[in-house]
């Protein structure tokens, strides 16, 4: 598996895209569709985190249950991590499950990007 | 050579910019493109605070606020030019002042276009951004067509530049080529 992070509009869905190969049928937008874990690309994970949290899911738990579906995918998260802590409960419980998730799947993952202006940041 | 420079705010990307700029420019001209319209005495203080740093080392400023490629009349294309920042250019032209500040839904794709041009046009440039992406708050419509228009130029001008250098704390973290000096 890969993780690829990023802040918004980075460049990390054009990375995954033009150096990993994926193709736009191969993508789960969770923004738009609930997670699909038979698409090869899991992208606006932190999407799907949101719909865990309002549910009261961990989001780290939920991927983990799944864990042997997306041992081949490329998973893409935007980074929320900076600024300040969110004055909204959910959007705070959010932004840290996320984190969690993240720190999960990078341990899990054999190689984790960092996309800047474009440009692959490789971390692991 | 073409230098990007990128980071959060107060992290010393304008000090990293002015030293790539003296490096760069090796006793040939050098220009400070001013970017900031200042509308405010908050705006005027940090104007004033930039030209303290900036003492003694020699840069001709050039005020331009808008249409960047304009600055090139007045400027000998073989000189180096520190451009700080495309977040306040882009501002100025987002949300003309003479309109009232009233969104200009073409600006963002034409800064871009203006700014690369400006970069393939000039022997030696730094260009300084904001990273402003990486937050969790939900913004307004208009400030995302700004966030998203920034990161189109960034990543523009990361594409045609030589150095990609992000700054935190000070440090240097590069991300394509090898800072000059």
């Amino acid at each position: 598996m890969i993780l690829i992070i990023g802040g918004a509009y980075q460049g990390k869905l054009t990375y995954a895209m033009e150096v990993l190969g994926i193709s736009r049928e191969q993508v789960c937008d969770c923004q738009r569709e609930p997670v699909d874990f038979s698409k090869r690309c899991i992208w606006h994970m932190e999407q799907a985190c949101l719909a865990c949290v309002e549910k009261g899911v961990e989001p780290k738990d939920y991927f983990q249950a799944h864990r042997a579906q997306w041992q081949d995918s490329v998973l893409i998260c935007r980074d929320i991590f900076g600024g300040v802590v969110p004055v909204d409960a959910t959007c705070r419980e959010w932004r840290q499950a996320t984190a969690r998730l993240c720190q999960y799947l990078a341990g899990e993952a054999t190689q984790v990007s960092r996309i800047f202006c474009g440009l692959e940041q490789r971390l692991k | 050579m073409i230098c990007f420079i990128s980071g959060g705010a107060k992290n010393g990307k304008s000090t990293l910019a002015q030293n790539l700029a003296a490096a760069l420019s090796r006793g040939g001209k050098r220009y400070y493109i001013a970017t900031m319209i200042p509308v405010d005495e908050e705006d005027r203080e940090r104007i004033r605070r930039h030209i303290a740093d900036r003492e003694g080392m020699e840069f001709e400023t050039i005020e331009c606020g808008k249409n960047i490629l304009s600055c090139l009349d007045q400027a000998d294309r073989e000189g180096t030019f520190l451009l700080d920042s495309a977040t306040a250019l882009l501002m100025n032209e987002l949300f003309p002042v003479e309109r009232s500040y009233a969104l200009d839904p073409g600006a963002a794709e034409r800064c871009k276009r203006e700014l690369v041009e400006f970069a393939r046009s000039v022997r030696n440039a730094v260009i300084v951004s904001d990273y402003i992406y990486d937050g969790a708050e939900e913004y307004d419509a208009m400030t995302e067509q700004y966030r998203r228009g920034l990161a189109g130029i960034d990543r523009a001008l990361a594409a045609v530049s030589d150095v990609v250098a992000e700054v935190a704390a000070g440090q240097v973290i590069l991300h394509k080529g090898v800072l000059p000096g």
